[in-house]
């Protein structure tokens, strides 16, 4: 694999149960540094604490959705080259052009399985 | 008729007397303002009597429909026990889930060296999988009690709104009504679409890609 299975991801999401299965679907993968936040203003200040290979974020939440988080995130110079995906329930075309827009690297509607996120992530880091 | 003969006679007077204007002419020319006065007060009084009286029917009527709204029966006992339902159900969802989660990490994380011991694991967890899969049942039953809830509001808002001939007003009615959409809309926050109207991974890809516009 092109991406280094060691590199920390920030996996961002409101609700405790999508952390959970998020994180044990990256452990499969081997994924083993593995942070979580609650939205995207907890994720912004863990972002500038540590360097995340990844962050995967929902897009609806409180107080800071994740579609905010991306625009910071490639705002900000240290953060702007952080491979971004969003895992989301917004499905309609002008969020995921939105996202594009804004930087994203992919995007995953819910529900997903294990394989849609596997896929999404090599192809962000070109497999 | 009577009430024309007196105005035609004020009308007359005044043309007629221009000059020389005694007190018996004033007199006479209150009198015939006072007969007028009296017979305009006279259809007034029956005009706002009718009124009144519709009035009092129309408020009374209304009276009667805030009645049949049952609105403090809606407030005080249906939308909490709707929402206490859905509380209970994202409990029960939640716990269902948790139970699930850990069984399936239990067995991610175990030793598979001893297939005897690794069996048992097995068949544990399964059960109580199966037996956490029991919230849905409950969780059924409960959503059918807040779409009843739901139902009887809905039939007395509608037959309200009916007998009242009410009209919507147009725009927000509170501060934060109109921030939440104001949100929702900057920010893009639609949530789960309906099957039909969301669009797939397939379609998320070739956007992404700009291969194919999505539907």
């Amino acid at each position: 694999m092109a991406f280094d299975l060691s590199m920390p991801v920030l996996v961002v999401d409101d609700y405790n149960t999508m952390i959970r299965i998020i994180r044990n679907l990256l452990k499969q993968i081997g994924f083993q540094d593995i942070d979580d936040a609650a939205d995207g203003s907890a994720a912004l200040a863990k972002m500038r604490e540590k360097k995340y290979g990844l962050v995967i974020s929902d897009w609806n939440m409180e107080p800071m959705t994740g579609y905010e988080l991306l625009k910071e995130v490639r705002s900000d110079p240290s953060l702007s080259k952080t491979p971004f995906i969003m895992v989301t329930a917004e499905s309609k075309t002008e969020n995921v052009i939105a996202a594009k827009k804004a930087g994203v690297n992919n995007y995953i509607v819910k529900p997903f399985n294990a394989q849609t996120l596997q896929s999404k992530i090599e192809a962000v880091f070109g497999e | 008729m009577g009430d024309t003969k007196i105005f035609e006679d004020l009308v007359e007077f005044l043309k007629q007397k221009r000059d020389n204007v005694t007190f018996i002419d004033i007199i006479r020319l209150a009198e015939i303002a006072s007969q007028s006065l009296q017979a305009f007060f006279t259809t007034f009084d029956a005009t706002v009597y009718r009124e009144l009286r519709e009035i009092a029917g129309y408020i009374d009527a209304m009276r009667q429909e805030m009645g049949a709204l049952q609105a403090n029966e809606i407030k005080n006992s249906r939308i909490p026990a709707a929402g206490q339902e859905l509380s209970e159900i994202v409990k029960a969802t939640e716990n269902a889930t948790n139970t699930i989660m850990e069984c399936a990490e239990t067995l991610m994380a175990a030793d598979a060296s001893d297939p005897a011991a690794y069996k048992a694991l097995v068949d544990e967890k399964m059960v109580l999988i199966f037996e956490a899969c029991s919230f849905q049942d409950i969780t059924g039953q409960r959503i059918a009690k807040v779409v009843e809830a739901l139902q009887h509001i809905e039939e007395r808002v509608a037959r309200f709104a009916t007998a009242m001939q009410a009209k919507d007003l147009d725009g927000f009615l509170t501060e934060s009504e109109r921030e939440r959409a104001e949100r929702k809309e900057r920010l893009l926050l639609h949530g789960p679409q309906h099957e039909g109207k969301a669009i797939g991974q397939s379609d998320v890809d070739s956007l992404l890609t700009g291969k194919t516009a999505a539907a």
